[in-house]
């Protein structure tokens, strides 16, 4: 059916115009609820800030654990008495790994995953290795900060 | 076009055929009162608008009484838009009522609830109830002083009625008292037993409405200038409404946010002066002409019997009314339809000035 | 005399009205920037509803005009207008 009127593009014009307004409209509504719905609290830090002496004396070949944002960090005293500070959650499927001494192995009992003491994926399903952090001491402050970020403490 | 495609697929697989029949027969009469038809679908439009904004803010309520007001706060206060969508609740709330009332009474006027349409005025009456319910429950979930007192009176009130009274309450209050036992009961009312049976009435209603089509009252029947197509032409009128009153919503959420009193305290004295909400405020001022003490019987539960019986009669109306069911004029029903509806707005206009 | 009570009741109502907004809860953003934002996206939103309401009304009037026309039933095996 063809009609001399120009009705389709008329009406086609009409449809865009509505769809794209209604889709822009709808768009921005849905982007305030989804900013209330998904807020970006809860998000990993860049550093934590702890007591040292809560940490240093540990005894070697264990771990003492620390709340990194909400997940586990944990904090590491190797046999040789070299101190570190690590994520404690598996690579694979984020379960918390615990610390083996005896066979100075993390492992993840989620997939029987292993870690040697360096974090090193070595056995299992893990992909990655484990994330290490780096360790400052400023006087009774114990930082714990991501590798490469630069800590900036605030004023007290 | 894939559009085409995935059209041919379901096609193929369901036939919609009886649906699409429908949706071209679907028609409405144009007369006098034809706007009244959009309240209804004002109503649900701020029905989903409740779910939704509903949904977002049990991602962060905490429905325990030591931290329920506080959780409140962090929402407001902390999260990004919390004061918005906790104010856009607020006020969907009340308009969502107030479009049920003008809905109810324009139906008891019109007699809409005439044979055949008797389910359709019980389906929508036990609606309305159930949405002050919702109104109720919800300001439980604030947990402030007067969301306390007004539940303890609500309640109570209820505790009144003979026989099933003491029942009800202890039922409504998860104990003899209103403790952080109620806030969960009523909070699990809230959230998941009032929108499931909500969501099947809903259905039952809209289903019930497209059963029997539009109804004409009866003094416009012979002046009906014509019918209208419900698709598209109602539907996009329809739309226009529905973003009016989502403007409307918006402003309202954005320049009248609600207070937030102080914390309930169970062993404070009620707070001066207090209100329950606007819905409630008819009721509230009946009880108040009440003396505490008629002919020996306790006052109040004379008045819980009456307003029961009022309740009771407006929820049965079209098995009284008989005449407009045989399509005759009824001016006796006019009349109580005038009464109550008169009643309700002028109490509910004493309650706000006194 | 006079005035210096003056003062100090007019002095202690500013101090009672303080008190009073500190156990207020701020359940609207305070700062003059936010509000601003606020008012403005309010402004916006609003805009937003009556361009969709205008559109609405000419998709209304184009149907209108079509069904008074009588072309909008059309045939089972009309081709598709895309």
């Amino acid at each position: 059916m063809k009609i001399d009127y120009s009705l389709v593009t008329r009406r086609t014009f009409l449809n865009a115009l509505f769809g794209g307004w209604l889709v822009a409209f709808c768009g921005g509504s849905l982007y305030a609820l989804l900013k209330f719905a998904f807020p970006t609290l809860g998000k990993e830090p860049d550093f934590v800030v702890l007591n040292v002496k809560d940490f240093i004396d540990i005894s070697p070949n264990s771990v003492k654990p620390f709340a990194w944002g909400g997940k586990l960090g944990l904090f590491f005293k190797k046999e040789d008495g070299s101190t570190h500070a690590l994520k404690g959650v598996c690579t694979h499927m984020e379960c918390n790994v615990t610390y083996k001494p005896d066979e100075k192995k993390f492992y993840c009992p989620c997939h029987k995953g292993w870690f040697d003491e360096n974090g090193k994926n070595i056995e299992g399903p893990p992909p990655k290795p484990l994330e290490f952090f780096e360790i400052q001491t400023e006087g009774e402050k114990l930082i714990i900060a991501k590798k490469g970020i630069k800590v900036e403490l605030p004023k007290a | 076009m894939s559009y085409q495609r995935l059209k041919d697929w379901f096609e193929e697989r369901y036939d919609i055929e009886p649906l699409r029949v429908f949706a071209k027969h679907k028609l409405v009469p144009r007369h006098k009162y034809e706007i009244l038809y959009y309240t209804g679908g004002i109503a649900m439009f701020l029905f989903i608008i409740q779910f939704i904004t509903g949904i977002v803010l049990a991602f962060y309520y905490v429905p325990h009484h030591e931290f329920a007001y506080k959780s409140i706060i962090e929402i407001v206060t902390k999260l990004n838009m919390g004061w918005f969508f906790r104010s856009l609740h607020h006020w969907g709330a009340q308009l969502a009522i107030l479009a049920l009332f003008i809905h109810a009474f324009s139906t008891l006027l019109l007699k809409s609830y005439r044979k055949p349409r008797e389910l359709l005025w019980l389906t929508g009456i036990v609606l309305l109830g159930i949405s002050i319910f919702f109104g109720l429950s919800g300001y439980l979930m604030l947990w402030d002083e007067r969301a306390f007192a007004a539940v303890r009176v609500a309640t109570g009130g209820a505790g009144n009625l003979p026989l099933i009274g003491n029942f009800i309450k202890s039922f409504l209050r998860g104990g003899i008292d209103v403790t952080g036992e109620t806030l969960i009961r009523f909070y699990a009312f809230h959230v998941s037993l009032l929108p499931l049976v909500t969501m099947i009435l809903i259905g039952f209603h809209v289903f019930l409405v497209q059963y029997h089509g539009m109804s004409i009252p009866l003094s416009q029947e012979k002046k009906v200038h014509g019918y209208t197509p419900f698709f598209p032409n109602l539907l996009y009128k329809d739309l226009i409404i529905w973003l009016i009153v989502l403007g409307i919503m918006v402003t309202f959420a954005t320049l009248l946010p609600p207070e937030i009193g102080k914390k309930a305290d169970p062993l404070a004295p009620a707070p001066e002066n207090i209100k329950p909400e606007w819905y409630f405020l008819f009721l509230f001022q009946t009880l108040k002409f009440f003396p505490g003490e008629i002919m020996g019987l306790n006052g109040e539960t004379i008045a819980i019997i009456l307003i029961s019986c009022g309740i009771f009669f407006f929820f049965l109306i079209p098995f009284f009314d008989r005449k407009s069911s045989r399509g005759e004029k009824s001016v006796l029903f006019t009349w109580i339809g005038v009464l109550y509806t008169l009643y309700f707005i002028i109490m509910t206009i004493i309650g706000f000035l006194s | 005399m006079k005035r210096i009570i003056l003062v100090l009741v007019s002095l202690l109502m500013n101090a009672g009205i303080l008190l009073a907004q500190e156990t207020k809860i701020d359940v609207f953003p305070a700062a003059p920037y936010d509000r601003f934002i606020i008012y403005q996206t309010l402004a916006i939103f609003w805009v937003g509803i009556i361009g969709l309401i205008i559109i609405i009304r000419m998709k209304l009037k184009e149907i209108e005009r079509i069904q008074s026309l009588g072309i909008d039933k059309e045939d089972k095996d009309t081709p598709l207008l895309d």
